[in-house]
């Protein structure tokens, strides 16, 4: 690696139910990027687009097509899906690149649409992202993958239904701050345990929603960050990781391999440790998924993670703020921008941009996401200039 | 070099028919895998006995869908359980019909494959 790599410029759509294409969807949030760094897209060397179900909006091979209508069709694209962890593994393939020198400017954008599909075929296309053959071919969901997964973590350790619920109310709280969140609701842990049970143990609440959007970042060496006389942050570590990807496959159920081995690498590139992590946007696409990511991730001891959501330690003013944009589970959860649009969190949270949801005196931050029940991960570490 | 297509997931299909799990034994390391594994993961080898297990063991964990996916609406209630194959370090997973609550199928019952229908994937069936 050569090149110090920055954040410079970063846009989001609003997640929820959106009604534009997807090819609009994404320009919505590439105009954004581009604006934020004060760039023209000329100087965007390359695009890195991360998606999973253009299919179901009648348009796959996105990355041409989205560098087409951005008035720049000369410019190189790559469209890349790792189901729900798309975007970080993207952004890493991104980072890589600009590392390695082989661009001085580029874009990074996450695109989903959904919706319009339905809920039973939502629900379908997600189990796809499963070992199919063992998983979504024998009856499971992926709420009731994450479902297997909180049965054996409560099972194994000593937390209950409602610790997992205060992950639920936790993040509902952050999101109700963040003007782009798709579920900007008020909800209490009583809330959570009564309501509809979508696969046991895990209800509605614990679960996040289906989700429309675009998140994008323009990414860049040093040297450009520090001529376009715009805010910028750096990346100062980078890991990936990976599981078996049947639930079925692993040892130990309680734990997603993948995380660890993401996060040791990208604490090790950053010379850092847990404890210097000021917050994290971490997975949370199920509550039981934020349990097991803030143990994986080293700041607290395994079998803790429901008590630290219990005992308020993940809240924005607690210990490690987990999820101040609301996550997955209030900001929303589509499906290829999630990591990018983790990644727009953090540089809105250091540029001044994050309004009441910010945390006071962040430096630096950390961002996970994985895809499936963890097959793939990744994880970055970010830092304030 | 032969020129055979291979065809992992037929053969664990036809096993499961019968009750069994098919299980890959390395020649070369003994390492054990379910027969849809191509390559052993302990030293890279494809060289296998084919082993085929009964099809009984007891639940690690299960949840019951009670929003089924696309294809599985026409169950009543059912769980989708991994349970650990007896006598194998190995786990496997599949659909349990008639399960409603968690008291119904605690963790570690016994259960045992019977078989393997087209439309829903590996069945099982809690044994008393």
């Amino acid at each position: 690696m050569t090149n110090s790599v920055c954040v410079l410029g970063a846009g989001s759509t609003r997640y929820g139910k959106l009604n534009e294409s997807i090819i609009e969807i994404a320009l919505n949030a590439a105009k954004g990027a581009i604006d934020s760094a004060g760039i023209t897209p000329k100087e965007i060397q390359a695009g890195y687009i991360s998606n999973v179900f253009g299919v179901a909006d009648k348009q796959v091979h996105m990355a041409p097509v989205l560098m087409s209508n951005l008035g720049i069709p000369n410019v190189p694209g790559l469209t890349i899906e790792s189901a729900c962890g798309s975007g970080s593994v993207m952004f890493r393939e991104a980072y890589a690149n600009v590392a390695a020198g082989f661009y001085d400017c580029l874009l990074a954008l996450g695109v989903e649409k959904v919706t319009h599909t339905g809920t039973t075929q939502s629900t379908t296309l997600f189990s796809y992202c499963s070992d199919f053959f063992y998983e979504g071919g024998n009856g499971a969901s992926f709420p009731g993958l994450f479902a297997s997964i909180a049965r054996a973590y409560l099972t194994t350790h000593k937390a209950t239904e409602e610790d997992l619920a205060y992950v639920a109310v936790k993040n509902h709280d952050n999101g109700l701050l963040n003007p782009k969140a798709h579920i900007r609701k008020k909800i209490t842990v009583e809330d959570v345990m009564n309501s509809p049970v979508v696969a046991s143990p895990l209800k509605v609440f614990d679960c996040c929603p289906f989700s429309d959007g675009a998140s994008a970042v323009i990414l860049c060496t040093e040297e450009f960050a520090k001529r376009s006389g715009k805010p910028y942050m750096k990346v100062i570590g980078s890991g990936r990781g990976a599981s078996p990807a049947a639930v079925q496959g692993r040892a130990d159920i309680t734990t997603i391999p993948s995380t660890v081995a993401a996060a040791k690498q990208a604490y090790k590139m950053a010379g850092l440790r847990p404890e210097d992590i000021d917050f994290a946007e971490v997975h949370d696409c199920f509550t039981i998924a934020e349990v097991i990511d803030v143990e994986d991730l080293g700041f607290f001891k395994k079998g803790t993670g429901a008590q630290a959501a219990r005992e308020g330690a993940t809240r924005r003013d607690g210990r490690i703020p987990i999820n101040p944009s609301g996550g997955l589970k209030s900001k929303g959860h589509p499906i290829g921008a999630t990591g990018i649009g983790q990644v727009v969190e953090v540089f809105e949270q250091f540029t001044g941009a994050a309004g009441d949801r910010t945390v006071k005196d962040a430096e630096i931050a950390l961002t996970h996401n994985f895809g499936a029940t963890g097959a793939s991960a990744a994880v970055h570490i970010f830092q304030k200039v | 070099m032969k020129d055979e297509s291979i065809q992992t997931q037929n053969k664990f299909i036809d096993s499961a028919i019968k009750g069994k799990i098919l299980v890959n034994k390395c020649r070369n390391c003994g390492q054990l895998m379910l027969e849809t594994v191509y390559y052993c993961p302990v030293c890279s080898k494809s060289d296998f006995e084919l082993v085929e297990f009964d099809g009984v063991g007891t639940v690690v964990t299960h949840t019951i869908q009670a929003v089924a996916p696309e294809g599985f609406e026409d169950l009543d209630s059912y769980a989708w359980v991994v349970f650990s194959v007896d006598n194998t370090p190995i786990r496997a997973s599949g659909f349990l019909p008639g399960i409603k609550v968690p008291a119904d199928l605690p963790i570690g019952s016994k259960v045992k494959v019977t078989g393997y229908d087209k439309k829903h994937g590996l069945s099982l069936q809690k044994l008393p």
